[in-house]
């Protein structure tokens, strides 16, 4: 295991455990047997235990996984290598900071924008079974920040918007109850929005929750793709790029 | 939003030159980018013919001899087989970024493989008989 204790000094170094196990052992219940019976001092997150809260993922040989979905019985007679998410500055051990992400996750305004919000009397904004399935599963996801573990381009370039965030921008975009089209464009579409991406597509691969990031930021690229002429041809681009005015 | 922290973090770790040799995934899809040098010089080697099919007789001829030679040969061999790769992988990601939908089937990433591949081999066909069939 990765370990990390800034307490103790400025580098990273290797720990070997030893745990017992289980059919049913999972790598968090291994994490805690050490915690518990082991070495005190190790510090990771989680809370749920089932895959819903998104806070304990790691990279374990590897790939960015859940630790709570992640049975060691599937790595029969091999050793666990345990490290913190890639891409994120590591707080101590398992522990990494996410503020970048908290930041971008509230840049693509992550809530329904109406231009006009109606009184309760008018009831509640209502929408079909087809309107709800075409972002459904865009919003399952849990922030676990996996695909942002799993993203090269991110590891490269830290600026990118990233997998989830532009994922639940797509969210909102495509939800028939929101407005913030023209507000959320020019996030999405920013020099370092989804354009950024070159269709890896790993966020896709390591999501717990089966959200499509991938998908996600291609669909946006398209609905970039046909906007674009509207905006050209929109009255006031043409009086501004067209010699006299556009007359 | 941030406050000083009372020991340093470690700071990211940057990736280094050999990052895509370390997963199957990141491996194929470094592949996939690297095959689109084959496909661009192939296009430029395609354009090159033309200009000289447009310019005296004598030099094209003397292209073809150049097309002839066994290095070249084997380039285009090796271009052909990237150039496949390359469309095949683009042909299956277009299948999950625009699937097919028709009557409310929508196509699998394989079927839209296969769909596109069958238009490529259809429309080449056509582009054959248009253009070497009537002579």
């Amino acid at each position: 295991m990765a370990r990390y204790r800034p307490e103790k000094g400025p580098k990273q170094y290797w720990q070997e455990y030893k745990v017992p196990y289980r059919r049913d052992t999972v790598v968090l219940d291994a994490l805690n047997q050490v915690k518990a019976e082991q070495d005190g001092t190790l510090a990771y997150r989680w809370s749920c235990r089932m895959g819903v809260c998104g806070s304990c993922g790691a990279n374990i040989n590897g790939v960015p996984r859940l630790t709570c979905e992640t049975f060691l019985h599937d790595f029969k007679g091999q050793e666990l290598v345990i490290e913190p998410l890639a891409n994120f500055p590591v707080v101590k051990d398992l522990v990494v900071n996410f503020e970048d992400f908290m930041e971008k996750l509230v840049r693509v305004k992550p809530w329904i924008i109406r231009e006009r919000e109606s009184p309760v009397e008018e009831g509640e904004y209502k929408q079909s079974a087809a309107e709800l399935e075409r972002y459904s599963q865009y919003s399952s996801c849990i922030n676990c920040m996996l695909c942002y573990a799993a993203c090269p381009v991110y590891g490269l370039n830290e600026e990118w918007l990233g997998p989830a965030a532009t994922a639940l921008a797509y969210r909102y975009i495509e939800d028939s109850r929101d407005q913030g089209k023209k507000v959320r464009f020019p996030i999405v579409h920013d020099m370092k929005g989804i354009w950024e991406c070159t269709l890896v597509g790993e966020c896709s691969v390591v999501c717990p929750k089966g959200v499509d990031p991938m998908l996600a930021i291609q669909k946006t690229k398209i609905l970039g793709a046909m906007e674009a002429p509207k905006s050209i041809l929109n009255p006031q681009t043409l009086k501004a790029i067209l010699p006299r005015g556009g007359q | 939003m941030s406050q000083k922290k009372e020991y340093p973090e470690l700071p990211r770790k940057k990736l280094g030159p050999g990052w895509w040799l370390g997963n199957r995934h990141y491996t194929v899809y470094m592949v996939r980018e690297l095959t689109s040098f084959f496909v661009a010089v192939f296009c430029i080697l395609y354009i090159y013919q033309v200009v000289v099919l447009a310019s005296a007789p004598g030099s094209y001829s003397q292209y073809l001899d150049l097309l002839r030679n066994p290095v070249m040969i084997g380039f285009s061999v090796v271009a052909l087989g990237f150039t496949l790769f390359h469309a095949f992988t683009w042909f299956f990601l277009i299948g999950k970024v625009q699937p097919l939908k028709f009557w409310g089937w929508t196509s699998t990433p394989v079927q839209s493989l296969i769909i596109n591949t069958v238009l490529l081999v259809a429309i080449s066909l056509v582009i054959i008989d248009l253009f070497f069939m009537g002579r």
